[in-house]
């Protein structure tokens, strides 16, 4: 017997569940990554598949069927009683195997499906766990070659240690975070997370810095506001797999100076030159024969640091300005905005160009050309913010009570300026990966032998027909951060909307 | 929950017991135990990283070797060098930058493109040669000493020559011997029409397409990298922009073979031959070539004939350094002493060869009719009636490997007359702003300038050209007739300058031959069925350079040879896929002296052993 109801009912009834969203978003994308997964391995000479990508592809379409199965149950529930039932929750407990397989979409589907009531917390400490085991499954491919790095075992004993505590961390997360006022032990949770964090796992050093302040809270207002925007994030499953990727490669490119062995990436071996993908090299080897899969980790490093400070500072640099210009207005406006004007007027590639053939191809120099170009964009917003914010009440009423300049900009002007150019910066890391590999690419980055993911794609391009996956794993990687951080950028933007609030 | 929590916490501690089972080798194990040759050089590099501080070098080259680049940095690394690479976009920059001495090593290469050996050496090692930088009085009487040598002497003298430059002195570190590759639309062109030649540009007269209706109606269509031409004037320019170029316009005495024989096939010469002493050398012409020039933007022919008064006039000039302003090829001719022509056949008959043959019966050998005169007039010659004209040419010295020299593009013969009516300014005074030399390149660059005064001996004659491409017409008095008489009406130059984007022009049809396919690219073009991959072992020659001023690298030997004995031709070799030979200097293309270098790591660690105690 169905009750009848409208479509508009079932339309919000779907909707009203996160679950049901992030089910369908799960299956089609493992159903994708199978079919991906069986093309990648079918080779046209022979007609046959690969066996090892052959099974990979069955797995994934396994586990993209038993989802599609739990999807359609979801589906029922929630129309039937406009909520899912607890059978139907204990379904994720079987799906979050996929984990074992490398499927994060359906395990993090999964690990959502089993809770009925969610928190920033215990999202947090879900994704924690998922990134140090991932971290440790991508650092154990070292197992199939002939060596490892000399700090490899300690390295993977560590990652272990941190896997335990924030397993432990999980469990603990779930059975207490409903609780409006944490008991005490949190905080030695809490702390232990962040000790974990030395892993490079700044999932975990959120979840610990988010337990201590509602530690710290009593229960009193219900969670900070950084609780807030992390449950916002979390609703959207495109944005918080972007901070997954972005920031499991953070802890990979931090474990690596543990797991990885330098040397395969830079030292050349003539006995293997361009190799397919195999155990041994999980994405082959390049035509000096050099580990692309070590290469690739080596290169994250270079491309994260470089994306990251060409945004600091010009945020610092462009935010102080526009600040100042958009607080004091005036002379000092004139002044500065018309000095960042002509600044402006320089295209930004051109400029970072100019600034290298200059001063010579170096990482420094790498982030000071990249960063000097994108300086007047930050001042700007910054300054339209600003100029927004000091007409406000709170801030005549500083002014009133004889605050000075400089505390009402810092205390209160600035503090609440800032949303925009969280989500500007976090757009334009994107830009700012993808303009380091291209300088890199043009031989106007860091030396060709450097593992930089524009310097290894490059070498790919010359073998892009002979040996494509030499200039296709890198372009992946590539795509995938500057996907990874627009997503995060657009969740951050649905996050932080004040209307929201 | 707790369940789960159990049961993922046995998970992971029986993951743990099963890790601890496992057994793993780490770096410092694998190398403990050298099991081959890539354990071997790790072992070696952690020892040496550990046992002292690496010594800085700084590594000269261009992006376009940066592969090459890449081998020599990693080996340097592993023999306990830290490598500063300073990696230049072009030969300009790079040029400038070896001028100024900003280098210890520099990534060096070198064609020897008159197939002797004398050329390979002269201008590089010789004291106060064109591009050297070596002063050694021992080096300079070995080069010397064999350029007076015949082929079967010099091969002992060039051995020493290459015992001291590399293993005794180090000035030079040799990397590898290059393939000549070239490419071609066989779809289009007849295969083997188009020869591949060890030292001689692309000889087009002897291309042809497979449907031989389009000669006159298609263009055969080439590819070169520079737009801007040196000069047309041979004597003036020696390098890629005009090689092909002024080869295919002027006509010489003497021809190489593909594999660098001496033939005065498809030359001037009918035939030539060389005196007792090594000093003289005859050369009996052809009187069936007539100089071209453009008219209206046709080929025409002049009616004038080349002969032996522009013959004498080109050689003089070839080798004096003050007959034109930038004259870049005197030093390949200063072993001329004299160009005369021969009137009286008497001296012909008492001038004997080795054999004790006549120099007369030598020149005759395969004429249709025997020499019966001799003529100084030009346009008097006729070989059916017997009227020849006879070039002697005379060198400083005895020096069999000047006719090698004569076969060089800059021995190409200009016309007396046409170049004297248009350099007409004076050498010593000669302003680059208003006087016009012969073979100016804005003289046929479309545009206001445009003057094109050529006069062409050789089979195809430059029309005009702009930055994308130039268009050359066959001579129509060149060969008329004989097996040599051009074939295709029109040629064609594209330029392109990027490698990737030729070989997809002419994947794509737009250019019929590419010369110079990378090794990396052998695969690609092997995979077209319609292009045909054409490769010969060449005269290339790469090679460190070592910086002889104000480095340390100047003064100790021991340093140089920790570098010489750091660089593995092996690796070269299997980088390039076998696609390159070993070498051990310029020299190794020409003349086999039975030398190799070994890669020894533990020389190479020696030697920089004693090059730190001598600076510590």
């Amino acid at each position: 017997m169905k009750p009848k109801i409208s479509i508009e009912q079932r339309r919000f009834r779907l909707k009203s569940a996160p679950e049901y969203g992030q089910a369908s978003f799960a299956w089609i994308v493992s159903f994708a990554a199978s079919l991906a997964l069986l093309l990648g391995g079918y080779s046209p000479g022979t007609g046959g598949f690969a066996p090892i990508l052959l099974a990979a592809s069955c797995v994934y379409l396994l586990f993209a069927l038993l989802q599609l199965a739990a999807w359609i149950r979801i589906r029922a529930d929630l129309i039937q009683f406009g909520a899912i039932r607890i059978q139907t929750r204990a379904l994720g407990y079987g799906l979050m195997l996929s984990l074992l397989s490398g499927n994060i979409f359906i395990a993090t589907a999964a690990f959502q499906l089993v809770r009925t009531r969610k928190n920033a917390a215990y999202t947090l400490a879900v994704y924690t766990l998922i990134t140090t085991l991932l971290v440790m499954a991508v650092s154990a491919l070292h197992l199939f070659k002939p060596y490892v790095a000399n700090s490899f075992l300690p390295g993977m004993s560590l990652l272990l240690a941190a896997a335990i505590v924030q397993l432990g961390a999980l469990l603990y997360v779930a059975k207490t975070a409903d609780r409006t006022a944490l008991p005490r032990s949190a905080a030695f949770v809490a702390a232990a997370l962040i000790v974990t964090a030395a892993t490079g796992n700044l999932f975990a050093l959120m979840l610990g810095l988010l337990l201590l302040a509602r530690r710290r809270d009593g229960g009193g207002t219900a969670g900070s506001r950084a609780g807030q925007v992390i449950d916002r994030l979390s609703g959207s499953t495109t944005s918080m797999l972007g901070l997954l990727f972005v920031l499991f490669l953070f802890a990979l490119s931090a474990a690596s100076y543990w797991t990885f062995d330098y040397s395969l990436a830079i030292e050349n071996n003539y006995g293997a030159i361009l190799q397919p993908p195999s155990l041994a090299y999980p994405l082959g080897t390049d035509n000096f024969g050099r580990d692309l899969f070590s290469r690739i980790v080596f290169g994250a490093r270079i491309s994260l640091i470089v994306g990251l400070l060409s945004t600091i500072i010009p945020v610092l640099i462009g935010g102080l300005l526009g600040a100042l210009s958009g607080y004091y207005g005036r002379q000092t406006d004139n002044v500065i905005m018309r000095l960042l004007d002509i600044l402006y007027a320089i295209p930004g590639i051109l400029l970072a160009i100019a600034i290298i053939a200059a001063f010579g191809a170096s990482t420094v120099n790498l982030i000071i050309a990249l960063s000097v170009g994108a300086i007047p964009t930050y001042a700007r917003t910054m300054r339209a913010n600003v100029m927004l914010v000091s007409t406000l009440e709170y801030v005549q009423a500083a002014r009133a009570l004889g605050s000075g300049d400089w505390t009402i900009l810092a205390k209160h002007v600035i503090p609440n300026s800032l949303a925009p150019m969280i989500v500007k910066s976090t757009l334009t890391i994107g830009t700012a990966v993808i303009s380091t590999s291209s300088l890199s690419y043009l031989g106007l980055g860091v030396e060709p032998h450097i593992p930089e993911w524009g310097n290894i794609l490059k070498l790919g391009s010359a073998y892009l027909e002979t040996h494509a996956y030499t200039a296709i794993y890198p372009g992946i990687a590539i795509i995938a951060l500057v996907l990874a951080f627009n997503f995060l950028g657009d969740g951050l933007r649905d996050a932080l909307d004040p209307k929201l609030d | 929950m707790m369940k789960r929590g159990k049961l993922a916490a046995l998970l992971l501690i029986s993951l743990t017991v099963v890790l601890g089972g496992c057994k793993v080798t780490t770096k410092n194990e694998a190398a403990e135990a050298p099991a081959n040759t890539s354990t071997t050089t790790n072992a070696q590099q952690t020892e040496s990283t550990n046992e002292s501080a690496p010594v800085d070098i700084e590594l000269l080259g261009m992006s376009a070797n940066e592969a090459d680049l890449n081998i020599v940095r990693d080996q340097l690394a592993k023999n306990g060098f830290n490598v500063k690479l300073n990696i230049q976009a072009d030969y300009g920059s790079f040029k400038s930058q070896q001028d100024a001495g900003n280098y210890d090593i520099a990534l060096s290469s070198w064609t020897t493109v008159t197939g002797n050996p004398d050329y390979a050496v002269r201008s590089l090692f010789k004291t106060g040669g064109d591009y050297s930088i070596l002063a050694d009085p021992e080096i300079d009487k070995l080069i010397d000493t064999a350029s007076t040598q015949t082929p079967e002497q010099y091969v002992d003298t060039y051995k020493q020559f290459e015992q001291q430059l590399v293993f005794d002195k180090a000035y030079i570190a040799p990397l590898y011997n290059s393939l000549k590759a070239q490419a071609l639309n066989q779809d289009v062109l007849k295969k083997e029409s188009v020869r591949l030649s060890k030292s001689r540009s692309l000889v087009w007269e002897d291309i042809d397409f497979k449907d031989e209706a389009k000669r006159g109606t298609d263009s055969l269509v080439l590819q070169s990298t520079m737009p801007t031409l040196t000069s047309l004037d041979p004597i003036k320019g020696n390098d890629g922009s005009i090689n092909m170029i002024n080869t295919n316009m002027y006509v010489r005495l003497l021809n190489l073979t593909d594999d660098d024989k001496l033939t005065a096939d498809g030359s001037l010469s009918y035939n030539f031959a060389i005196d007792a002493g090594n000093s003289d050398y005859y050369f009996v012409l052809r009187d069936d070539i007539h100089f071209a020039q453009i008219k209206d933007k046709k080929a025409v022919d002049t009616g004038e004939r080349v002969g032996a008064e522009d013959v004498i006039f080109s050689l003089n000039r070839a080798k004096d350094k003050n007959s034109v302003p930038d004259h870049r090829t005197f030093t390949l001719h200063e072993h001329i002493k004299t160009v005369e022509a021969v009137t009286d056949p008497a001296a012909l008959e008492s001038a004997k060869l080795a054999s004790g043959e006549s120099v007369k019966a030598a020149l005759e050998k395969g004429l249709e009719t025997p020499i019966a005169g001799l003529t100084a007039d030009k346009a008097k010659a006729d070989h059916q009636a017997g009227t020849y004209q006879v070039i002697k040419l005379t060198t400083t010295e005895p020096f069999p490997q000047v006719l090698n020299y004569l076969a060089h593009q800059s021995a190409g013969i200009v016309s007396k007359k046409q170049v004297e009516r248009i350099n007409t300014y004076d050498v010593a005074t000669f302003d680059v702003n208003k006087d016009i030399p012969y073979g100016d390149q804005n003289t046929v660059t479309e545009g206001a300038q445009y003057n094109n005064t050529l006069y062409a001996s050789g089979p195809y004659i430059l029309s005009h050209k702009n930055d994308y491409e130039a268009i050359l017409y066959k001579n129509p008095a060149y060969l008329k007739g004989t097996s040599h008489e051009p074939k295709i009406e029109n040629v064609k130059i594209r330029f392109i300058k990027d490698a990737d984007s030729a070989l997809s022009a002419l994947r794509s049809g737009e250019i019929h031959v590419f010369y110079g396919v990378s090794e990396t690219k052998f695969d690609v073009v092997k995979g077209d069925a319609k292009l045909s991959l054409q490769t010969l072992p060449s005269n290339a020659v790469s090679y460190l350079l070592f910086n002889m001023k104000n480095r340390p690298v100047a003064e100790s030997a021991d340093l140089r040879k920790a570098v010489l004995y750091s660089i593995n031709q092996d690796e070269i070799l299997a980088y390039y896929n076998g696609n390159k030979f070993k070498a051990v200097s310029t020299v190794s293309p020409l003349v086999k002296t039975g030398l190799e270098l070994a890669s020894d790591p533990a020389k190479a660690k020696q030697f920089l052993d004693a090059f730190k105690a001598a600076n510590s």
